[in-house]
């Protein structure tokens, strides 16, 4: 590599090569910002903090596709999502995604990380196996799964064989799709926690470990008082990353079951902010959906954060 | 109860787990060889005898939807993960060398920029390239992929830059090199596991991502490889195989890249560039 190239000094850098008049010292200063800071600054504020603003500034109008004229309306649509039936079952949706997607993937990430978590060819192997799924589109997992759930798909014909006369409608039932949708997203993420705990279980010493072992703790009481306290740093890590993960899930409820079955059953508060900008064109009103989702994401990945970080200083 | 007593618990446990988290795996990989009349009548029954048909007809399907989707994600993510590892690596690299109130400000916000998910910032988005004439362009995907997927390269690379020596630049700037020439010489190639990750990340989720390229780049003017899957479910509703053929082919190029560039995560490249 390059590194050879580079033939370090002993000489420090004294403050006779540092001093230039202070102008052309600012003017470097200056083009070294431009340079290197400047270029991805501008872009995220472009296309991410500009559109914040811009967002809050719609979600106070009545901007819409068909409407001529945009009025400046003040909180009447935040007002209006109070009231909003779709809105509300909507958030409720997302609520019980996200509680299923940030406890499941955990709980099972951490078991499957503890079994995996030796040395040879089989447990390489399958952790390769845990990890495909984060390398393959949401959108692919998500067709596959649609055949696995459909009503004649595998898991039925399985039924059926066993001899179940009528085998549930796992993306069919009003009552069922949803925790068949956080069942997939549960599988597509769970790759991910494993991989992060795996990493944690590297950073606990086997000393202690053996040193309780000595002291006569077994395997169940080694793992609750030496082991899980020196992962929280890792499940603060998947709880976040979970959390956020579960607020933006769009591409599953629109590729597996397009918000259904019934009503808005499955329709998620990502997919009725996008719905409601881009299919009914009501801009300045889905802005201020999208506000309450951000809000509410950060305010609860904030809080969350908060918490779980205070819990690994006490360790 | 110290030492196992059944040894072969262990992994029996293990395999087990395994067989059962792959099983989607398993039928999206041999339903691409089987006929679609046996896919949907035994979807879990190994493919008997296999069939390379369905492949074929994607590969050579009169609508080339598989090889323009294909030109597309390649040009999309190429362009977004070259252009986002530069700059990302330049502003990581300032923002960890600069202190003071300004730089912390970037800072704090590109990390706030983390958490922000796309379906807040979209209808605006589109907006501001609409103005800038660059709705349903690659252009237009490429630069929003860049502006939100910026923070993620600058928190890997800041992150990283603070195990890389200060004496290495300090002595090349002693040498005359300016700072630009000493980030590209001798600062970027020591980022390379760095770097690598980043492009491993951002290539897997950019190639993999459906809904910006659904709303930015639209269905109307042209797919890429995703939404290109999303568009021909109803075409191949009725034909599994062809379904699971295009799917496989989509996937097999990220995959590739993923297991290549996988060899690179090497470390402690630094060991001893300071030493005497």
């Amino acid at each position: 590599m390059a590194v050879g190239t580079t033939r370090p000094r002993p000489a420090p850098a004294g403050p006779g090569a540092r001093e230039r008049r202070p102008a052309r010292r600012r003017r470097t200063a200056a083009w070294h910002f431009l340079t290197f800071a400047a270029p991805g600054t501008l872009v995220y504020v472009c296309l991410v903090l500009l559109p914040i603003a811009l967002s809050v500034g719609y979600s106070l109008t009545n901007q819409a596709l068909l409407r001529p004229h945009t009025e400046f309306v003040g909180l009447r649509n935040y007002w209006l999502l109070l009231q909003d039936e779709t809105f509300l079952q909507s958030l409720r949706v997302t609520a019980i995604l996200s509680l299923i997607v940030v406890i499941v993937p955990n709980v099972l990430g951490v078991a499957i990380a503890v079994l995996l978590d030796r040395r040879g060819r089989i447990y390489n192997a399958l952790r390769t196996v845990f990890f495909t799924p984060m390398v393959i589109s949401s959108v692919v997992i998500s067709v596959i799964w649609t055949r696995i759930l459909a009503d004649d798909g595998p898991v039925n014909q399985a039924l059926r064989a066993l001899g179940t006369r009528e085998p549930p409608g796992w993306l069919s039932d009003p009552d069922l799709a949803l925790y068949s949708l956080a069942s997939i997203v549960c599988w597509q993420m769970l790759g991910f926690c494993v991989v992060v705990y795996l990493a944690g279980l590297q950073g606990v010493p086997q000393e202690l470990l053996e040193a309780a072992a000595i002291d006569g703790a077994g395997a169940a009481r080694r793992f609750r008082h030496v082991t899980w306290p020196l992962l929280a740093p890792a499940l603060t890590v998947n709880t976040v990353v979970l959390l956020i993960s579960a607020f933006k899930i769009f591409d599953q409820v629109k590729v597996v079951t397009n918000g259904g079955p019934g009503t808005g059953t499955t329709a998620s508060v990502a997919f009725v902010v996008l719905q409601e900008g881009f299919v009914e064109n009501r801009t300045g009103y889905a802005s201020a959906e999208a506000v309450v989702m951000l809000i509410v994401v950060a305010g609860l990945s904030v809080v969350t954060l908060r918490f779980l970080q205070r819990r690994e200083v006490q360790v | 109860m110290n030492r196992p007593s059944l040894p072969w618990l262990r992994p029996l446990v293990a395999l087990a787990a395994g067989a059962l988290f792959a099983i989607p795996l398993y039928i999206a990989l041999i339903n691409v060889f089987k006929h679609s009349r046996q896919v949907s009548a035994d979807t879990m029954a190994p493919p008997a005898p296999p069939t390379l048909d369905n492949l074929v007809r994607v590969l050579t399907g009169p609508d080339s939807l598989f090889w323009s989707s294909l030109r597309t994600s390649v040009l999309v993510t190429s362009l977004s993960i070259v252009v986002l590892t530069t700059l990302s690596a330049l502003l990581g690299h300032y923002l960890a060398r600069h202190g003071g109130w300004w730089p912390r400000l970037i800072m704090v916000l590109l990390l706030c920029g983390l958490m922000i998910p796309p379906q807040v910032i979209l209808i605006p988005v589109t907006q501001v390239l609409k103005a800038l004439g660059l709705m349903s362009t690659i252009q237009g995907l490429v630069l929003f992929d860049i502006g939100y997927y910026v923070p993620f390269g600058v928190f890997v690379f800041s992150g990283f830059m603070k195990g890389v020596p200060r004496e290495l630049e300090e002595a090349a700037a002693i040498d005359g090199a300016t700072r630009w020439q000493t980030f590209w010489r001798i600062v970027f190639p020591l980022l390379r596991p760095a770097t690598a990750s980043v492009l491993i990340f951002l290539g897997v989720w950019i190639w993999n991502d459906f809904l910006n390229p659904l709303i930015i780049y639209g269905p109307r003017d042209g797919t890429t490889i995703m939404t290109g899957v999303y568009k021909s479910l109803g075409q191949y509703a009725a034909d599994f195989g062809g379904m699971f053929a295009l799917m496989f082919l989509a996937t097999l190029p990220i995959l590739t890249f993923y297991l290549l560039l996988q060899k690179h995560f090497v470390k402690g490249l630094t060991g001893g560039a300071t030493k005497g």
